[in-house]
């Protein structure tokens, strides 16, 4: 037989290739261990495959896997979900290699690199994916063409051209489709939780912990103003807010409701939308304090924290609007009262014998308040972002030993000391500031603008916000984190604020991401409606999206047809010939029909022998023909000259 | 018995390819596929591709997550435009053939063909099949031709028509695979297998006297003819060469030279094609041997000659001979 025998593991070098860079893209949220497996097998397979070892029997594989799905289990309890379900697919392709011997067998190992690929998006969709998925996408692809369709000399570079070439003719039809594809609004099923490691606040505060989230140069959040951004006193962005001291660390109340207590405000109020960078958690930042928010998307709690129904997993946007000037709760619900006044037992005696002294000196709340911060200002404490380590009795080393503290360490010495005066007290932590973007226009915070501050309860003016950080260094709150340190500790974008350029370049970029999060990112149901009528559709409903996927669809066929029909298009035959073939046309209808290997100039003669009157218009087409053909110079004119010959012959 | 679901499909299938026949026609030689010829389905493969893509739209919605979806899209896209690469890799493909091999009856005919490609791109991967079985896998490259070669197992002597050829491409992807099918009338030959050795040819005669001018013996030498490749080395004049006149080849004029007729009404009894393969058994043999022999069937006499192309000339009249026809003429 003489059928070509093609290597059936031609593209397994390209198939592995696709799947590492598939898995590459969750390196940081899988188990080591899957990742050290992947590789050790794909790294057996690729020497198996040169050195043609055998594979193992089907026992052992079956085994592998089954190892492996009890093992994926156990780690996440579960096989749904993004994580668990990527570990699963990535060991199931490990699987796979080691049974992969046909075309078959390299194809399900490309659709797992696609399928991982897809997860990656699923599990972090921010700007920065995108030349991985492109990448990604182009590698798979390449793999599976080379598995099914290449020539046998195909270089892998070659491979991989043309695939980014399909993929570029791909694109837009796949701008249409993302465009018009008309969007359901999920889920359709649960989506197990994320139990993920992001930066950010949690519901718990222990001295350390906010100095080291300032450690990163992550966005928390962009804020779009409607009128002017308020002055960088008044950016406190209120996070969450904590009740619980163990002596040590501040957490969140649970398990217990509050009464809810009323806001009046007054003054100019400050609009604008914050978007959220996914942190996996319930709470909305808010600027202090917020009034009016979405009623379906948000709730606003006892402590005047703005929580979400569900956690935040997705970039999310919302429409706030916040007064700066506000009387929080006209009188104090005794459970409240209680909650804030509470205090360990038998720790951090000083700092409760403190408290106890201020209240003993002085009668008005505002005066113990004022004298506690006169305390940090006047004595040498110092701000720092790398406090000593505190043991503990945290507050008690801290306000009368170590005196290095940074803002957690200042709100929570401070509520300590007045829940010990009997002024009710809590620690609120979000973050203090941000930085204007002039390029994209808005506010942006990040988390090293993460800050602790406290809150306490004054009979006559409700929960006042006191920020002893203020007190000891006032630069942080006029001019951010950079500003209040000195100038030897390790701060993030302190490079930023050095070089001009840098600053742009930074500004630029963040930019861009948020152009990427609000058009891209947050592109839904309402927005496509939203789309279409700024591109002139008056009042677009289904009707509209199926129609306009319809017309893109034809346009994109018929345009794809008509490139591809170009481009296998047969050479352009020569003039002479064209004519030559328009004139025979011409002369068919007078029954002379060139015979199979009659040459041009004998047709031409028999038509002329035939046709007696077009005889002298043959004899010149056949002259003019001649010279043009065969002759040492043919020119324009003689061209033109047979044209008009031909088109005047009248059959 | 076959399953009831497969002789469905068998069934539908023949009405299809009847329908297409129709629709089509006998094909002329040389051929060029024109793009409304041309079938593309999903393969397998293909199927499964898009389940894939079902998956990943239905986990972007759900997880309302839009980079997922805009791989999905792109996905989708990409396998829409293979679609029109694979239908655009046969379509005006041109089809030529260069020649037929002939064979006894149990082996191969051979039917040797031209793919050529006008287009400035190469068409890879064209896969070419006779009666559902792929046999050739071509790489056409531009503005250039491939050869390619097809095989069909004589089952009967006579002309063995080339069936139903499908050429097809699951270029570049193999999500998709566009196909042709093609009614050509290319046939080989496919000559009587010959009957065993054993018996003695009948029929010899010894030719006295030249009378047939182009058959030569070994005995009386006749006179100098240049040499033509596939004379024999032992006839070559080496003296004439020696003193510089040239190759030529002796020619002998044969006064007994072994000539036989194998004839169709030595061998009575025998039914037709045990007859046929008797004379060919004789044709062979005589032809190994370097023999002239002649033939004479019903209505056909091919006088006695030598070479290789009176042996093909012989078979091809054997392969060919239909009783019922002479036995018309005769009367």
């Amino acid at each position: 037989m003489t059928r070509r025998t093609d290597d059936p593991m031609r593209g397994f070098g390209g198939a592995l290739a696709a799947l590492g860079l598939a898995t590459a893209a969750h390196v940081t949220s899988l188990p080591a261990w899957v990742i050290l497996l992947l590789i050790a097998i794909g790294a057996w397979r690729w020497l198996a495959n040169r050195r043609g070892w055998p594979l193992p029997p089907q026992w052992l594989r079956a085994t592998i896997a089954v190892i492996a799905a009890l093992v994926v289990l156990g780690t996440y309890r579960t096989l749904n979900g993004i994580e668990a379900g990527t570990a699963f697919l990535a060991l199931m392709a490990g699987v796979k290699l080691l049974e992969t011997r046909s075309a078959r067998d390299l194809t399900v190992i490309v659709f797992i690199a696609y399928f991982l690929l897809f997860a990656a998006m699923l599990r972090d969709q921010r700007l920065t994916q995108v030349p991985y998925l492109l990448a990604g996408a182009a590698f798979a692809t390449a793999a599976l063409m080379r598995v099914h369709a290449g020539s046998a000399g195909d270089s892998w570079r070659e491979v991989l051209l043309r695939s980014a070439v399909l993929l570029l003719q791909a694109l837009p039809l796949a701008v249409a489709l993302f465009v018009l594809f008309p969007r359901l609004p999920g889920p359709f099923w649960g989506i197990a939780g994320k139990e993920s490691a992001r930066t950010g606040l949690s519901d718990e505060m222990t001295p350390g912990d906010v100095s080291d989230l300032t450690a990163s140069g992550d966005v928390a959040f962009r804020v779009r103003f409607s009128g002017r951004a308020p002055p960088p006193a008044l950016r406190y962005w209120r996070g969450p807010v904590l009740h619980e001291f163990d002596g040590r660390s501040w957490r969140r109340t649970r398990g217990q409701a509050f009464p809810l207590q009323e806001v009046e405000y007054s003054g100019a109020p400050i609009d604008y939308q914050i978007t959220l960078e996914p942190h996996d958690r319930t709470w909305i930042l808010a600027l202090d304090l917020p009034v009016e928010w979405p009623e379906r998307e948000a709730y606003r709690g006892f402590d005047f924290q703005l929580l979400s129904p569900r956690p935040i997993t997705e970039v999310a946007s919302y429409s706030l609007r916040s007064y700066p000037t506000y009387r929080a709760g006209a009188v104090l619900p005794k459970s409240i009262r209680n909650k804030d006044l509470q205090l360990p037992d038998a720790r951090n005696p000083r700092a409760v014998a403190l408290g106890r002294a201020l209240a003993a000196q002085h009668r008005e709340p505002q005066a113990i308040v004022r004298a506690m911060l006169t305390m940090f200002r006047e004595q040498p404490f110092a701000y720092t972002m790398q406090p000593p380590k505190l043991a503990d009795n945290a507050m008690d080393e801290f306000l009368f030993q170590t005196r290095k503290g940074f803002c957690e360490h200042y709100a929570s010495a401070f509520t300590l000391v007045m829940r010990a005066a009997g002024i009710p007290a809590r620690v609120v932590t979000g973050y203090q500031g941000g930085e204007m973007n002039p390029i994209g226009g808005y506010l942006l915070v990040r988390q090293s603008d993460a800050h602790a501050w406290s809150e306490v309860w004054i009979d006559d003016r409700g929960w006042v916000r006191v920020d002893p950080t203020a007190a000891v260094a006032p630069e942080r709150i006029e001019r951010g984190l950079i500003g209040a340190l000195d100038a030897d500790e390790p701060v993030p974008g302190r490079l930023r604020q050095q070089s001009a350029l840098w600053l742009r370049a930074e500004l630029t970029w963040d930019a861009m991401n948020d152009f990427w999060n609000e058009r891209i990112v947050r592109f839904n149901a309402a927005r496509q409606f939203d789309l279409l009528e700024r591109l002139g559709f008056k009042e677009p409903d289904w009707r509209t999206l199926g129609l306009g996927l319809a017309a893109s669809l034809a346009v994109f066929f018929l345009a794809l047809s008509a490139y591809l029909g170009w481009k296998f298009r047969e050479p352009a035959r020569d003039w002479p010939a064209r004519l030559h073939a328009e004139a025979s046309r011409k002369l068919k209808r007078r029954g002379v029909i060139p015979g199979p290997s009659e040459g041009p100039v004998a047709y031409l003669d028999r038509a002329a022998a035939s046709c007696p009157d077009l005889a002298r218009d043959l004899a010149e087409i056949r002259a003019v023909y001649v010279a043009l053909r065969y002759g040492p110079q043919p020119t324009e004119a003689d061209l033109r000259r047979l044209k008009h010959l031909v088109n005047r012959l009248r059959t | 018995m076959q399953h009831p679901i497969r002789r469905l499909r068998s069934l539908l299938d023949a009405r299809v390819q009847a329908w297409i026949k129709r629709r089509q026609g006998i094909d002329p030689d040389p051929l060029l596929l024109h793009r409304r010829r041309i079938y593309i389905l999903p393969t397998r493969l293909g199927f499964a591709y898009a389940a894939m893509l079902f998956g990943m739209v239905l986990g972007g919605m759900n997880y309302n997550n839009n980079l997922g979806l805009g791989l999905a899209f792109l996905l989708v896209s990409l396998g829409l435009v293979t679609m029109h690469h694979c239908h655009g890799t046969l379509s005006g493909l041109g089809l030529r053939l260069l020649a037929t091999e002939s064979a006894f009856v149990g082996e191969p005919v051979q039917f040797r063909l031209l793919l050529e490609n006008r287009a400035q791109v190469p068409r890879p991967r064209i896969e070419l099949s006779a009666d559902d079985v792929v046999q050739e896998v071509v790489d056409v490259p531009r503005d250039g031709s491939a050869p390619a070669r097809l095989q069909v197992v004589a089952p009967r002597r006579g002309r063995i028509p080339l069936p139903r050829l499908v050429v097809a491409t699951r270029h570049p992807l193999g999500l998709f695979r566009a196909w042709a099918v093609v009614h050509p009338e290319y046939s080989a030959i496919a000559w009587p297998r010959p009957a065993p050795r054993g018996l003695p040819p009948h029929g010899v005669e010894t030719d006295t006297g030249g009378a047939q001018d182009r058959a030569q013996g070994d005995e009386d030498f006749a006179g100098l003819k240049p040499y033509q490749p596939g004379d024999s080395l032992r006839r070559i004049a080496w003296k004439a060469y020696a003193r510089g006149q040239g190759l030529h080849t002796k020619q002998y004029a044969g006064t007994d030279v072994v000539s036989h007729v194998f004839d169709w009404d030595a061998l009575p009894g025998l039914d037709t094609e045990p007859r046929l393969a008797q004379l060919c058994r004789w044709v062979l043999d005589a032809h190994e041997h370097g023999e002239a022999f002649g033939l004479r069937l019903p209505g056909i006499v091919i006088e006695p000659n030598i070479g290789t192309a009176h042996r093909q000339r012989c078979l091809t009249a054997l392969a060919l001979f239909e009783p019922g026809r002479t036995h018309d003429s005769a009367h």
